[in-house]
Formats: C-alpha cells, sequence, structure tokens
C-alpha cells in the first residue's frame, strides 16, 4: 500500500466520521463546521481523482459559500434552538432502518458489481456495447482542458444546458430575495 | 499511479448517502435536512468522477454533470434557506415535524 493509497483511505475516514457528526450533533452550529470539513475531504477526494479544478470549486462553493450560508441561516433562526430541544424527530428508528437498508442494498450491489477494476473498461464490456468504444485518450494533466470544451462548444449539446443553468441561477436569485424579503408588497 | 479500486470510491459513496438519508429523514431542524440533501448530492458527484476516471476512457462527460450538479446545489441552498427564514418569520420555529399547516 503507498502513501497515495493510504491518504485516500485517511480522506474516507475523516469523510464518513464529519458526516455522522453532521447528522447527529444536537448543536447546529457545530453541524455545520463539520459540513465543511466533510466538503474539504470530499474536494480531497476530487484531487485525488485527478480533478484539480472541480476540487477547487468544491473549496469555493461548498466551504466559501454554501457554508456560509447555512450558518447565517442558523444564526438567523436562532433562538428557537434551545440546547435541551431533541435533535432527531419521532420517526428516529424507523429513519435509521431505512438508512441501514438503503446502504446495505447499495454496498450489496456494488460488491458483486463488475466495477472491481482500476483500469479502463474491459473487452467484455466493449463488445457489450454495439457501439466502438473511442481509443483510450491519456489523461491530461489538468482538466480544465477538457472540461471547458466539454462545457459551452456547441457540438456536444451541453450549451443549452449551460444556458439553462445560468437562467436556472438568476431566477433563484430572484425568487430567493423575494421569498426572505420581510413584507411582501 | 492509482492502485485504490474504483469499488472503494463507491463504497464511500454509499456510505455517505445513507449517512444523508438518515439526516433528511431524523433531523428536526429543517436547516439540518438541508446538510443532509448536501451530504446526498456529494456522494453522487463522488461516484461520477470515480467513473469518469476509471471507466470514461476519454469521455469527460461526468465532469460536466458535476459541474451542473453543484451549481444546482447551491441554487437550492439558497432558495431553501430563503425558504426556512420566511418560515421562521412567520411562525417562529423551523421543525419540520411541527410546521404542518398545509395538512388537510
Amino acid at each position: 500500500m503507498t502513501m497515495t493509497t493510504t491518504l485516500f483511505y485517511i480522506l474516507a475516514g475523516v469523510i464518513t466520521a464529519s458526516a455522522l457528526m453532521v447528522v447527529t450533533l444536537r448543536n447546529l452550529f457545530h453541524c455545520a463546521l463539520f459540513l465543511a470539513v466533510t466538503m474539504l475531504g470530499i474536494s480531497g477526494v476530487f484531487l485525488y481523482l485527478g480533478s484539480e479544478f472541480l476540487a477547487a470549486v468544491q473549496v469555493l462553493i461548498y466551504v466559501g459559500a454554501v457554508t456560509v450560508l447555512v450558518i447565517f441561516g442558523i444564526m438567523l433562526t436562532r433562538n428557537v434552538m434551545d440546547e435541551k430541544a431533541k435533535a432527531m424527530n419521532t420517526q428516529l428508528l424507523p429513519a435509521l432502518a431505512v438508512a441501514i437498508v438503503l446502504g446495505l442494498i447499495t454496498f450489496l450491489a456494488v460488491s458483486n458489481s463488475s466495477f472491481q477494476w482500476t483500469d479502463h473498461p474491459t473487452a467484455a464490456m466493449k463488445t457489450a456495447s454495439s457501439i466502438p468504444s473511442p481509443a483510450p485518450v491519456e489523461v491530461k494533466a489538468n482538466d480544465v482542458y477538457t472540461l471547458g470544451p466539454e462545457l459551452i462548444s456547441p457540438d456536444n449539446g451541453f450549451a443549452f444546458a449551460f444556458e439553462l443553468v445560468s437562467i436556472l441561477l438568476l431566477s433563484a436569485l430572484v425568487g430567493a430575495i423575494v421569498v426572505a424579503r420581510k413584507d411582501p408588497t | 499511479m492509482i492502485q485504490v479500486p474504483t469499488v472503494h470510491f463507491l463504497y464511500l459513496s454509499a456510505i455517505l448517502f445513507g449517512i444523508g438519508v438518515f439526516g433528511v429523514l431524523a433531523r428536526k431542524n429543517a436547516i439540518s435536512v438541508l446538510m443532509g440533501i448536501e451530504l446526498m448530492l456529494n456522494a453522487v458527484n463522488i461516484n461520477y468522477l470515480a467513473f469518469t476516471k476509471y471507466w470514461g476512457n476519454g469521455n469527460y462527460n461526468g465532469t460536466v454533470f458535476v459541474v451542473f450538479i453543484i451549481t444546482i446545489a447551491a441554487a437550492e441552498a439558497a432558495v431553501a434557506l430563503a425558504i426556512i427564514i420566511s418560515i421562521y418569520r412567520q411562525m417562529r420555529n423551523v421543525n419540520v415535524d411541527e410546521v404542518n399547516s398545509l395538512r388537510g
């Protein structure tokens, strides 16, 4: 086991532990801070998977923006959370059962699947799909060079989705302001 | 260069998704529910990037999907927090099991 693989398992442990903290701690502010730790760990996994740009985006958006937004929300609704109030609602046991069963099913399905290999698709996978798969391309060192053309070139169909998602962001911005405004006149 | 098998990324993603589902179903405060949703979305992102890296074969569509998921998650968080603040202003309460004025 080399150092980088050890690093992945350490990261996975940190992510799992802090995600458990996010859903179990009583103090919401601590939950938000552990959410930031989880997102930092996930950005480390993104780095491990060779997506430097997405790792940076993850830190900027989740650690920088979403966590701050959540902390603002917690502070604006502060005095509803007294320290003695229960953090969980009445369906704690059914929720635990659903989460464990869902996790187990996914776990078993994944461990019985054919995704054990670390390499590119096998020959069996290639023959299964009648479409001739492209020749293996060398993974570039920087994913920005591949992501930019994928995202906005009009050839491969993502330009329209890109424009749609910018309209969605704009309308979400306006909608959030309208919903949170004090006097709806 | 990388020796971690794909399936371990999928295990991590499954664990994270299960934790997120538990957070959404069991927490009382609406902001905690929102945090559970964020955990689930990030589990999906790990899956997408793992498959792009190991099975993409030079196809980077998974990376584009992750960009869209992150964007939509940010928009969703903003709108959800606006709704939560609005509910708090109306009812002085953000517990999801007590805000039930729409119940018939």
